[in-house]
């Protein structure tokens, strides 16, 4: 570890570091487009992303999952916060201060996929121009041969047909779409890959096979997913750590097992239980339908922004904003909650019904 | 209502086919729809059967392409242009008729009676069942005035009473409202306070909760499972989301292709699934069970409907293909259990062939 390292605080393992991240919108009104008030889309978000893992953002539609990862490629420049991001034992570079020109290097480490395959592909490029076109910006590449090989071998990677490269994407399904890109998301090498609600659009069959894929990818090349959706399940099988989010904020923040099992916020107990389960014996088991809807992140309410369909709540959660605090139980995990209740209230997880009759019998 | 009658006893006089209905709702016999385009024709449904009975709350599963959308869309004949139903019935047991909604005029007087008022349908998308120039009650109050002969003042107090029914959480001024003021999930409620505003018989429920966020689905199950239970409608719940079948439906088919892969109660199918699809459908479902569940995803993709598979549909991507047998013949119906029926070599139908 360098000096610098030790004062950025980094964690050894850490690849990215996201630093009280903010990203506001101007809400305009008139004429004139005088502001009236501001969206905070992300509002004071921290977390490391450590080489190797799967760390998963979920949370409903609103919550800034999305903007907090186009905030850390710099899609987006956020309004506040530093972005930290180290290859190997290189000095931490903070996304956020840098321009353009310097901000390549970075995205040829940070990849990202998006959800919908029939959007995200040019229909006019073929499968080499479409894997190809990052490896041509960044002069990757020395003659077309090279190019051709490349690609064919990428294609290989994501298990298609390397003979397919000169063919267009409407030729492909949903699930080939989003192998191919996967494989252009992989064709500079790259550390971090960001999948934006990847298999969202998928159906089940084959959401399976790119969640595998995904996985087996991971473990050959080394990768580091940044996993952000929408569905509890799928998260559960892919991801190693889990942060909810909800309007704006990381709600908690655990190992994804521990997490499930043990939840300690109100809204994740909620969304846990909200979850759909494709077993007929849990259609009469007591669930937590939240009431109203996700709050506003244009006008929030005052306190903890969740306290209006928190059945928990009480006056102080209406005064004050709750910090994201250490509750872990468990010796060196990390699991951390914002809610004034977290280390009082007895939540239920996945394992709710079986945990709580044990407790009862001891 | 002479049309009404002329259709019921058009079909009576066919004799067989509307006997055996069994205390049916809707009986959907061997239904083919298929769409014509210049690239050739899509069996988009190809031979399904399924019955409904008052009350009674059945799934329709499967993915993309599986027919279970155009299924729904050929009961209330709501196809688009280039759909046609080309063969088989869809007889409903209207007060004391059985019609054949498969044969009535899409656009006859006796279909657009039945529409709204007898067989309703829900949306995945709110905004589509909805003008965006007119208040959520006038809507609603026009159907209600189609269908029932109330006065404005009466069918203004019904929608009320439905929209304070679905939850909204202030009718009265609710009722005044348009569709683009209201939140995703409020109008959900008021889509289905439209719906149910003339006490259907039969709800279509189309991916009603695919684009909603998971608290939002969370609370329209239960307000369908509520409303179930107070207007004991019966409900066609179509979704590729097996969470969703498990959670609301007594009885489920599963499609693939166009074809009923199987069919059974919720427990049969979700617990004792015997067709090879219906088991890599479930394998491959990521499971919010505790400890680490793995999943199997089902080999292949989905062929492309203008070049289907011989034989059985599925045949492609079946880990338990039988070598010239499932390639070359379509496998029949089989019964493993009471009520639970299988399309599969593997549990009948090759004596047959040979």
């Amino acid at each position: 570890m360098t000096e610098t390292t030790r004062e950025t605080g980094m964690n050894e393992r850490t690849i990215i570091s996201v630093r009280n991240l903010a990203k506001y919108f101007p809400i305009e009104s008139g004429f004139l487009r005088r502001q009236v008030g501001v969206v905070k889309a992300v509002d004071g978000v921290n977390f490391d992303l450590n080489e190797g893992e799967t760390l998963a953002l979920v949370g409903e539609s609103g919550c800034g999952k999305t903007t907090t990862s186009h905030c850390i490629i710099q899609a987006q420049r956020p309004t506040a916060g530093q972005v930290l991001f180290r290859i190997g034992d290189a000095e931490p570079m903070d996304l956020t201060r840098m321009e353009k020109e310097e901000l390549k290097e970075a995205r040829r480490n940070i990849r990202m996929i998006y959800q919908d395959p029939y959007s995200s592909l040019n229909p006019r490029m073929t499968l080499l121009q479409i894997i190809g076109e990052p490896l041509v910006i960044h002069r990757m590449v020395e003659s077309q041969d090279e190019l051709q090989e490349r690609v064919a071998e990428l294609l290989r990677l994501v298990r298609l047909d390397p003979s397919t490269l000169n063919r267009y994407p409407h030729a492909f399904s949903g699930g080939q779409r989003q192998r191919i890109a996967i494989a252009r998301a992989l064709s500079l090498s790259p550390k971090v890959v960001i999948a934006d609600e990847a298999v969202s659009a998928l159906d089940v069959s084959v959401q399976a096979q790119i969640l595998n894929l995904m996985k087996e990818l991971q473990t050959q090349l080394g990768l580091t997913y940044l996993f952000v959706a929408h569905n509890l399940a799928v998260v559960k099988y892919e991801a190693d750590r889990v942060a909810v989010m909800y309007a704006g904020k990381i709600v908690e923040i655990g190992e994804t097992e521990e997490l499930y099992t043990n939840p300690r916020h109100p809204y994740t107990e909620a969304l846990i239980s909200a979850a759909p389960n494709p077993d007929p014996d849990t259609k009469y088991r007591e669930r937590i339908v939240l009431a109203g809807e996700v709050a506003d992140p244009g006008n929030l309410p005052g306190g903890c922004a969740f306290h209006p369909r928190c059945r928990y709540a009480e006056d102080r959660c209406r005064q004050e904003t709750p910090e994201l605090i250490d509750v872990g139980e468990k010796e060196g995990q990390s699991h951390l909650a914002a809610c004034h209740f977290a280390e009082k209230l007895e939540l239920t997880g996945i394992a709710g019904a079986i945990q709580r009759e044990e407790r009862e019998s001891a | 209502m002479t049309e009404i009658q002329r259709g019921g006893t058009a079909i009576d006089e066919l004799g067989p086919s509307t006997e055996g209905m069994d205390g049916s709702l809707l009986s959907v016999r061997d239904l083919q729809t298929h769409f014509f385009s210049r690239e050739g024709v899509v069996k988009a449904v190809d031979g399904v059967s399924f019955d409904i009975k008052p009350g009674e709350i059945l799934g329709i599963a499967g993915e993309s392409g599986c027919g279970k959308s155009v299924t729904s869309q050929s009961i209330l004949r709501i196809l688009p242009k280039n759909g046609k139903i080309v063969g088989g019935e869809i007889l409903f047991q209207n007060e004391d008729q059985i019609i054949d909604l498969a044969t009535e005029d899409a656009d006859g007087r006796v279909l657009r009676n039945i529409r709204g008022k007898d067989i309703a349908m829900i949306f995945q998308e709110p905004m589509s069942a909805f003008s965006p120039v007119h208040t959520v009650g006038d809507q609603i109050i026009e159907t209600i005035r189609i269908h029932q002969e109330v006065s404005k003042e009466e069918a203004h107090d019904q929608a009320i009473e439905m929209l304070r029914r679905v939850g909204m959480p202030n009718p009265a001024r609710n009722i005044d409202e348009y569709t683009f003021n209201l939140s995703g999930g409020m109008r959900q409620r008021a889509m289905v306070a439209l719906s149910l505003s003339c006490r259907p018989k039969l709800l279509i429920a189309d991916e009603p909760t695919t684009a909603v966020d998971v608290t939002i689905q969370a609370q329209m199950l239960e307000l369908l499972r509520d409303i179930q239970a107070d207007l004991g409608m019966a409900i066609i719940m179509i979704t590729h989301d097996l969470g969703v079948i498990a959670e609301l439906t007594d009885r489920v088919m599963i499609m693939y292709l166009g074809k009923e892969v199987e069919h059974g109660t919720v427990e049969d199918v979700f617990h004792r699934p015997q067709h090879p699809y219906t088991r890599g459908l479930l394998a491959s479902i990521p499971k919010m069970d505790p400890g680490r569940v793995e999943i199997e995803p089902i080999e292949g993709v989905v062929p492309n409907p203008y070049a289907m598979p011989s034989g059985c549909k599925f045949h492609t991507r079946c880990p338990d293909f039988i070598e010239g047998v499932c390639e070359r013949h379509e496998p029949p119906l089989t019964a493993v259990a009471r009520g639970h029926e299988v399309s599969c070599f593997l549990y009948g139908g090759r004596e047959a062939l040979e």
